[in-house]
């Protein structure tokens, strides 16, 4: 009876877990980059708050390797030069990020083509304002 | 298994698809809506988000216009998962390491020593990296990784003189009960026992005269009043002494600072640095807003300024970009580590202007005009400045 409760449990996990996934990606198609007429290329790209990865040969890879431990916010908020960003993922790697010896090269060309400093800043969200916190102070 | 729970968080959490999944953790957690437009976080209101999971949510500057922050606006700072499941009955703090007797204390034992509360302001090390340049990596701080509040508890060397330290006792190291994902060093980091054993330096339990919430270390965290906000560890668990200063990632590599200026961009080895103790000289001008247009006549130029373990004796204002310096007046509240309110009333004619404001502070240290530059982008301090249109 406990081993069928545990079947029952592992099919389950990874059923929310291919929907999940499934999810994930489908939703990352429909990712648009605002871009701005004054740069062109790189393409500058304004990632608002949905919090996902932008398209490109990489970006299921990156989703999986990076937001096992972080939100993809951590990475769109970054403006780093190549050399940087391979430091970034060197040490991930090290922390435990699953990350293939021939994906290596191909997620650091990802990340400082997205996220180099020629990019247009990142614009933080904000988060809702709470229910009747206006002129709310400490004692 | 943690491992796979995660996973499920992070997705739920990034994607959003608001289906039927279960909240994972015995805690209120954040929602979003589909458009990504409308993220509430409960407990926290209008906050910059910096990142949901770990939870990085930055005070607007806005804000900056109460002496102490009220606790929905203070911002948070955590490098790990809050701890999943905490209750107050069964949380713990052990004391141990070079120490006469180790022993364990539980919240009720801990509440019945003396209470002491300071007030302090509270900045992340890192808070302005975003304005370095070049630009360097971690969390894109603006200006707001800064607030101040009433922090109570019993101090720490009443808590130590429980467990007894012995003379070989030379730094005390904090842990807390933050889950720690993949290999990812835990946040592990220690103060000398100077510091640990100053009147000042709390456990504290409350923050504004209310009990800790959980994004602030519910039920007991470090306050270290002065230094940064890394020294005060959350959601503390454990405190160790220890013969010399711990050994981890966030003592070295992490939070040190180099022992001579550094060309910005360049890399700067271990041996050269020393670790990060108390904040620098800085102010922060909270209004008038950055690219706002105000209407001629009286403006009210005002916000904070705060120099750690110093006190702030002077703001100087400038709008012309820096070629007259007029003194700002300083706030009537003040105490020892916190922030001090200031305002400078301006007679404001049509045009553009850039406004700076200077803080300078009791041992002599004035803001710079350029901040100095390290490979982690911390302890940005340079005149603070806002462009405003007068019409």
């Amino acid at each position: 009876m406990l081993d069928r409760a545990k079947l029952f449990a592992s099919i389950f996990c990874r059923a929310v877990l291919l929907t999940c996934t499934i999810c994930s990606l489908c939703w990352g198609q429909d990712w648009k980059p605002t871009i701005s007429s004054g740069l062109q290329n790189p393409p500058p790209v304004s990632f608002s708050a949905t919090g996902l990865l932008p398209p490109g040969p990489m970006q299921a890879k990156a989703t999986t390797a990076c937001t096992e431990c972080h939100e993809a916010r951590i990475i769109l908020q970054q403006r780093l030069s190549k050399v940087a960003w391979t430091k970034e993922v060197d040490k991930m790697i090290k922390w435990g990020a699953l990350v293939d010896a021939s994906d290596h090269d191909a997620l650091i060309d990802y990340l400082s083509t997205h996220f180099s400093t020629e990019q247009v800043p990142y614009v933080a969200p904000r988060t809702a304002a709470e229910k009747g916190s206006a002129g709310k102070t400490a004692k | 298994m943690n491992s796979r729970r995660d996973f499920v968080k992070q997705l739920s959490s990034a994607v959003f698809i608001g289906t039927a999944l279960p909240p994972l953790a015995g805690w209120a957690t954040p929602s979003e809506s589909p458009s990504g437009q409308q993220i509430d976080v409960p407990g926290e209101d209008g906050m910059v988000l910096r990142s949901l999971r770990f939870y990085d949510l930055e005070t607007p500057v806005e804000y900056f216009n109460t002496w102490l922050t009220p606790v929905p606006h203070f911002f948070v700072r955590n490098h790990m998962h809050e701890p999943s499941e905490l209750g107050a009955e069964d949380w713990r703090l052990m004391i141990g390491g070079e120490v006469e007797k180790s022993v364990t204390l539980t919240l009720a034992e801990l509440s019945k020593l003396e209470i002491h509360s300071v007030v302090n302001t509270l900045e992340c090390a890192g808070n302005g990296r975003s304005l370095h340049r070049p630009q360097v990596p971690g969390v894109q701080w603006g200006k707001g990784a800064v607030s101040t509040a009433r922090f109570s508890g019993p101090r720490l060397r009443d808590v130590l003189q429980r467990a007894g330290v012995k003379s070989t006792g030379k730094h005390v190291m904090f842990r807390g009960l933050d889950e720690v994902p993949g290999k990812v060093p835990p946040f592990i980091r220690s103060i000398p026992i100077e510091k640990a054993l100053d009147s000042d330096t709390l456990v504290a339990t409350h923050m504004n005269g209310a009990a800790l919430t959980k994004h602030h270390g519910f039920p007991a965290r470090a306050l270290v009043p002065g230094w940064i906000g890394a020294a005060s560890c959350k959601w503390l668990t454990e405190i160790k002494i220890l013969p010399s200063e711990f050994v981890g990632n966030f003592m070295s590599p992490g939070y040190r600072w180099p022992n001579q200026p550094v060309k910005p961009g360049n890399a700067v080895k271990p041996e050269d640095t020393h670790p990060v103790t108390a904040l620098s000289v800085k102010s922060v001008i909270a209004g008038p807003l950055e690219n706002s247009s105000v209407k001629a006549g009286r403006v009210s130029v005002h916000g904070a300024a705060w120099a750690g373990e110093a006190d702030i004796v002077k703001v100087d204002i400038s709008t012309d970009g820096g070629a007259n310096w007029s003194s700002a007046k300083l706030g009537h509240e003040q105490a020892h580590y916190a922030w001090r309110m200031w305002s400078y009333d301006w007679k404001a004619k049509g045009g553009d202007y850039t406004i700076l404001s200077r803080a300078t502070d009791s041992q002599g240290r004035t803001q710079p005009a350029a901040a100095e530059w390290n490979p982690s982008g911390y302890l940005y301090n340079a005149f603070d400045q806002v462009k405003i249109h007068v019409g």
